[in-house]
Parts: structure tokens; C-alpha cells; sequence
């Protein structure tokens, strides 16, 4: 077995997402409209890029994610794209944080996107990223506010790519 | 959609579903740990109370008098981390 294969099986959560409707009943969801993704406009190099995650990070000092609520938090927090990790926190129950909170950019890539912008392979960074939690068990508050509420602020950025990255 | 399945048990008096759904949220997706969970916080709680230490029971009886019935709900699962904290194995990080 080589070393990718051996980290492979080192995984915490094998499995884990086949599991999803079983751990949280009724919390899948289906969609009966497609929204197709949208193309570039420009090249990336001219590009301004921000990123939503859902891995609960936040600025220090900010009102903390409410990890605890049954139903989940429908809030955001805006991320200055240029903080350094240690200005960061993470408040988050849903997936195991150890490894983050020795590098955060393992979920929360912020300082290899600094360096793609510093390199010009993406244009610039908008001012904020945006961060939330996973764990929403109302589907519909989940696209009707809180995804409405980051569209608009992604949008009042000016940015042109979304990176979207799941926890 | 799950709001509309936790509701649909809370009509249908599905105790089973409900608790299950408040085992699967403290045990992180796994019933048998959130029950654990549960266990542990008052355990935890009951511990703190053993020597009969004085407590501020004006600001408990105030609380319960003055706050909505959703804002104690909420603070009772805000008790339930902090009592499982306390305890000191804090499941939720992936270091236990």
C-alpha cells in the first residue's frame, strides 16, 4: 500500500455521507429545478474571487455560531480576506476540527488563495469572505434567507467567482 | 424536509422520532453517543449540586419568570454543551 492509500484509510468518517438520511432523518434534499452553473466572464487572472465555506469560521471576537440550536443557524460571517489565520476561530460541532485548528487553511484555505492573488493567477480577492455552518435542518430558511442573504453580499463585493467549499 | 418531519412527529405524539432527533444532534449523526451525551450532562450537573452549595436561586426563579418559553428552550440545549464540557470529554472535535 502506498502513502496515498494509507492516508486513505486513515479517513475519520469513511462512509460517511451514505449515512446522511439516516443520521439526520429527513434532512435530505431533493430539487426538482436546475440551476445551471454560471461561465466566466473574464480569465481568472482578471478575476475577482471570494469564497463561502461552511466550516464555521470567524473572525475573533464575533458573536459565535450557535452550534447548539436543534435547528441550526441561519446567520453568516463576513471573513476579511486578508486575516491571518490566528485572527480566525472556528465555532463549529458537526465535523471533527482538530486538524483545522493546527492549519486552518485545511478547511478554510484563506492563505493559499492569498498567495494565488498575490501570484496574479486570480485577479484579486473580494474584501470578505463568507462563512456559515452546515448544520441546517430547515431546508427552505437555509435557501430562502441565508443563501439569499451571502447572494447578496457576494454580490455587493463585485465578485466575479464564487468558490464555494462545503466542511 | 426535516422541519416538516419533526413536525409531523410532534403531531403524531412520535416521541421515538423526536428523542431520536435530539440523540442524532448531540451524538453528532450517532444515536448511541448523543444518548451518552445526554447521560453525561446530568451526570455532570448532578455532581456540582452533591454538597449542597449555595446557589443563586433568585436568578434562576427571575429567569424562568421573565424569559419566553423558546429563549429557556434554547438555553437548555446551551446547558446541555456547557454541563458536557465541563466534564471534560467533549466529543465534538474528533480528538476523543
Amino acid at each position: 500500500m502506498d502513502e496515498f492509500d494509507e492516508n486513505k484509510s486513515k479517513q475519520l468518517r469513511p462512509g460517511l455521507w451514505a449515512t446522511v438520511n439516516e443520521r439526520y432523518p429527513g434532512s435530505m434534499i431533493t430539487k426538482s429545478d436546475f440551476v445551471p452553473l454560471a461561465k466566466l466572464k473574464k480569465p481568472l487572472p482578471e478575476s475577482r474571487l471570494t469564497f463561502v465555506s461552511t466550516a464555521g469560521v470567524q473572525p475573533k471576537n464575533s458573536l459565535p455560531f450557535d452550534t447548539v440550536h436543534p435547528v441550526g443557524d441561519y446567520t453568516f460571517r463576513r471573513v476579511p480576506s486578508k486575516s491571518k489565520p490566528e485572527d480566525l476561530e472556528i465555532h463549529q460541532l458537526k465535523y471533527p476540527t482538530v486538524g483545522a485548528e493546527r492549519d486552518l487553511n485545511v478547511i478554510f484555505p484563506i492563505e493559499r488563495l492569498q498567495e494565488l492573488a498575490e501570484e496574479k493567477i486570480i485577479g484579486s480577492l473580494s474584501p470578505n469572505f463568507f462563512s456559515f455552518i452546515g448544520y441546517n435542518m430547515n431546508p427552505e430558511m437555509l435557501e430562502e434567507k441565508l443563501a439569499k442573504d451571502i447572494a447578496e453580499a457576494v454580490e455587493a463585493e463585485g465578485s466575479d467567482v464564487a468558490l464555494l467549499a462545503p466542511a | 424536509m426535516s422541519l416538516q418531519y419533526l413536525k409531523e412527529a410532534v403531531s403524531g405524539s412520535d416521541t421515538e422520532k423526536l428523542i431520536r432527533y435530539v440523540r442524532l444532534h448531540f451524538g453528532d449523526g450517532n444515536e448511541a453517543a448523543g444518548k451518552q451525551e445526554i447521560d453525561k450532562a446530568w451526570i455532570e450537573a448532578l455532581k456540582l449540586l452533591l454538597d449542597v452549595p449555595a446557589t443563586d436561586r433568585e436568578f434562576i426563579l427571575n429567569i424562568l419568570t421573565e424569559k419566553d418559553a423558546a429563549t429557556l428552550a434554547h438555553l437548555f440545549f446551551h446547558l446541555h454543551f456547557y454541563f458536557v464540557e465541563r466534564s471534560g470529554e467533549w466529543i465534538h472535535d474528533g480528538r476523543v
